[in-house]
């Protein structure tokens, strides 16, 4: 019998560990930013063409106008960004945005105390709606799709019993927010700012990081020691905290409430996500990429105003760009594949 | 005292017990090998210990105090750390954010001191002497071998009283696997326990104190290492005594050439390959490690560009990707290296994955025949004598072994004649090694042509017809015959080096 065979003493040669070669990889780098740089490369060209068309692009003002309308999207894509790079996703910030801002519209009066304890009241509940999704798809073991998209009809419901049409209002004071100035930015610009030092911070905590890696691989995460019940929870809990934040964002800006806009962001949330690099099947992405995507979605919007064509040209051009961003990251994860081989 | 106790330990899933009242006892500073076929309920035993699974019944004693980790972090906390066989790694973090995942040392402001983590994964890697790692690699960016000594690295990270190795050797290279083989030394010097479970009877040998037999489930026998034979340790392996683990050769091989390849050449490895596979032949393919027989299975299969010209039964192809290769009788299959990664769909059935690539041989008219599929499937699942509780069983729950014979299965469905197996029995059980050699004969006898690569070179000299040693990406020597030896084969191997 020849089991018991020594292994044959092999030649010495050096470890062929092909990590272990010196120096930058830097093609891997690129293709690994690629998604990312297409985005940029978009934004560039789209404020290009802008400016060529339109007088006083290049001004702070058009700078804080643009972010103003982009903020909202910003704000509900970055609790999605979160959830992306989870491996999930997120239906149910469109009925909790909703949600929020009847909420403000029916409850925030001109005594500032009172609006703030319900501004807090709509933080605190957008958390826990989200840590609710996180739970019920740990426990019933169900797809974040469907969770989240009957969560996303109940809240719709409930803003709908709470204000069945648009209206109400937000005090004047409140509104005002959204136009506050520092340093000639106005506060959606510093709010853009925070988000990404938020992004900065967040990302190398090990909160981020474990979210991060569930979202990479869930098996290896819970060997790991990870609990994936409580890395659900935390995730939904910030987007819905983020989507929390959205709403009430929003309100500064229409000043009103209504029981059906949340809609409109979902499906953006996600899109400006993509177009931004932010991988669907989870482990990465960066908020830096989702914000130009926000931006790139936003300004699709200016862009079809100026040209003087039909709106509907602007889902058009978005899904065009989505597209072109999707190719873009599948392209580079073949390359970057290919590579590995 | 011991270590760790273990009595009546249980566990099923669904109908198939992994674990019957399994026993196992094993002391501080002692290397312990666990043995058993593919199946036996090694992993789940592991897995067990290091959190990750809950066992039914029995008990487990740590220094002597109860132990029913709920989860990896609390076994974690009690000094047992696991290197899994299947790993643990995360595809997107780097080589040290994956070593230190969940300890990573801080900052003030709670975010991951990378400095510091840097300082404490190179001092980790030399204290026991790693094989170059570059710590900020991305780890999707690494070979099989390397993430196992990543892995590696990840257990001792945690400074683990016990630590578990399951199967931690069958993807490293011969070097690295001796490394491991030295540092499971040093760990049992420094006082800690290590469980070693490998199918390498040699390795076994040269670092294990004491051994635990595991077959169905339970424990068969403990011993002492210098105070049993490897015959013993196999028969109570497979529980039947193994007269043989190698097929008897007979030589079956026709004139009829099923592959020719001539001056084959890529950029990476290979530098003019040239060779003649026949019908019913066994043709091996050997050499040191990293001579290009990786290369030269990859691209065979159009899994990697060449350049040189291919011949299928004397029609010259061109294969450009795998779907070119595998078309019918006259194509070519392949047992990948990494089944887990490449050959298998762990998450889909038996069933899934022996019909996925060859659908159409069930559809009549359109339509999928579920009774056609069927009826293959039994067939094969029978033929290969596939261990699973039905054909829906998901194949990433199945043993080692039993995964192979489905990659196996898989490759025969496709009615291609030239297979290319490419170290077709790592990380397999003796019992099961020996079921392959046969079918590799059987399948010879009945005309196949098949390209055998090992990195076990017994296997090489006992079961290929010849022996094609590689040696900086050709072919250096055709061996035959008598002149089938390991010495034969690495004299030809080494030739050159030991010239220059
Ligand atoms: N998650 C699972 N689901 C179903 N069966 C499993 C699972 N894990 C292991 N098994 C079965 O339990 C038995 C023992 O497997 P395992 O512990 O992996 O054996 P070994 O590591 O000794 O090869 C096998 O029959 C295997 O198919
Ligand atoms: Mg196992």
């Amino acid at each position: 019998m020849a089991i018991a065979e020594q292994p044959v003493e092999m030649a010495q040669r050096p470890a062929e560990m092909k990590s272990a070669k010196p120096g930058i990889d830097w093609r891997g780098r690129l293709l690994d930013r690629a998604p990312f740089l297409v985005a940029c490369l978009m934004l560039a060209l789209i404020v290009a063409i802008y400016g060529s068309l339109q007088s006083g692009v290049f001004s702070l003002d058009e700078l804080n106008l643009d972010t103003a309308a982009a903020l909202t999207l910003m704000l509900a894509a970055t609790g999605q960004t979160i959830v992306l790079v989870r491996g999930g996703i997120d239906l149910s910030i469109g009925g909790m945005i909703s949600l929020g801002t009847v909420i403000a519209a029916t409850r925030f009066t001109d005594d500032p105390s009172t609006t703030a304890l319900w501004a807090l009241a709509v933080l605190a509940l957008g958390f826990l709606i989200g840590a609710l999704n996180g739970l019920l798809i740990s426990l019933l073991k169900l797809q974040p799709f469907l969770v989240t998209l009957a969560t996303w009809s109940i809240l719709n419901g409930v803003a709908m019993i709470i204000l069945p049409t648009d209206g109400g209002s937000v005090p004047a004071w409140w509104v005002g927010f959204g136009y506050a100035q520092l340093f000639g930015l106005t506060s959606p610009v510093w709010m853009l700012l925070a988000l990404l030092l938020f992004w900065w911070w967040f990302r190398a905590t090990r909160v981020g990081i474990t979210i991060q890696a569930t979202g990479s691989n869930e098996k290896s995460a819970f060997l790991s020691g990870v609990s994936i019940a409580r890395v659900n929870l935390i995730t939904y809990g910030l987007s819905g905290l983020f989507a929390a934040g959205a709403a009430l964002f929003l309100t500064t800006q229409t000043g009103a409430g209504s029981p059906t806009i949340g809609k409109d962001y979902i499906l953006p949330s996600v899109a400006a996500a993509v177009i931004g690099g932010v991988s669907l099947f989870g482990g990465r992405g960066h908020l830096a990429g989702t914000l130009i995507g926000a931006f790139v979605l936003t300004l699709i919007g200016n862009l079809v105003f100026v040209l003087h064509v039909s709106s509907y040209w602007q889902p058009v051009a978005s899904g065009v760009i989505l597209l072109l961003s999707v190719l873009a990251s599948s392209v580079a994860e073949k390359a970057a594949r290919g590579r590995v081989q | 005292m011991d270590l760790v106790t273990v009595k009546g330990l249980s566990k099923r899933y669904g109908g198939i017990v992994a674990l019957s009242e399994a026993t196992f006892s094993a002391r501080a500073g002692e290397v312990h090998a666990l043995l058993g076929e593919n199946g036996a309920g090694k992993s789940t035993f592991i897995q067990i210990l290091s959190g990750a699974v809950r066992h039914d019944g029995g008990s487990i004693l740590v220094d002597g105090q109860d132990y029913r980790p709920a989860n990896p972090d609390a076994a974690q906390a009690r000094g047992i750390a696991a290197v899994f066989q299947e790993l643990s790694l995360i595809p997107d973090l780097s080589v040290e954010q994956n070593i230190w995942f969940r300890h990573e040392p801080r900052t003030l402001l709670r975010t991951v001191n990378r400095a510091e983590m840097r300082r404490k994964t190179l001092a980790l890697l030399d204290k026991y002497n790693f094989p170059a790692l570059r710590p900020d690699q991305e780890l999707r960016r690494l070979t099989l071998a390397e993430r196992q000594i990543v892995e590696i690295a990840k257990g001792l990270a945690k400074d683990p009283r016990i630590l578990i190795l399951d199967e931690a050797t069958s993807s490293l290279p011969a070097r690295e696997a001796e490394w491991l083989l030295k540092l499971t030394r040093q760990l049992a010097a420094e006082g800690r326990l290590v469980i070693f479970i490998s199918h390498r009877m040699a390795e076994v040998r040269a670092i294990a104190d004491r051994l635990t037999i595991f077959r169905n489930g339970s424990t068969i026998a403990v011993h002492e290492a210098n105070a049993v034979s490897d015959n013993e340790i196999v028969t109570q392996m497979i529980g039947r005594h193994l007269d043989r683990l190698y097929p008897e050769r007979i030589a079956t091989a026709t004139d009829r050439i099923a592959l020719r390849v001539k001056g084959l050449s890529s950029d990476s490895r290979l530098s003019g390959v040239d060779f003649a596979l026949r019908e019913g032949e066994v043709l091996g393919v050997g050499g040191l490690q990293g001579h290009g027989q990786r290369e030269l299975f990859q691209a065979l299969f159009g899994a990697s560009k060449a350049s040189g010209t291919i011949e299928l039964w004397g029609k010259p192809v061109s294969i450009a990707n795998p779907r070119q290769a595998l078309t019918g009788e006259d194509g070519i299959a392949l047992v990948p290296e990494d089944r887990r990664g490449q050959g298998l769909l762990l998450t889909k059935s038996v069933r899934e994955n022996l019909t996925l690539s060859v659908i159409k041989r069930f559809t009549e008219n359109g339509l999928l025949s579920r009774q056609k599929e069927a009826a293959l499937v039994k067939e094969m699942v029978d033929f290969l004598r596939i261990k699973a509780g039905t054909p829906e069983q998901l194949a990433g729950t199945l043993s080692g072994g039993n995964q192979q014979k489905v990659i196996f299965g898989k490759m025969l469905l496709t009615q291609a004649r030239v297979l290319l197996l490419y170290d077709p029995t790592r990380g397999v059980d003796v019992g099961t090694k020996g079921e392959i050699f046969q079918l590799m004969r059987d399948l010879a006898a009945r005309g196949y042509a098949i390209l055998f690569h090992s990195s076990d070179m017994p296997e090489l000299v006992h079961v290929a017809d010849r022996v094609l040693v590689m040696r900086n990406g050709h072919v250096a020597a055709t061996l035959e015959g008598d002149r089938i030896s390991e010495a034969g084969i690495l004299r030809a191997a080494m030739l050159e080096n030991e010239a220059a």
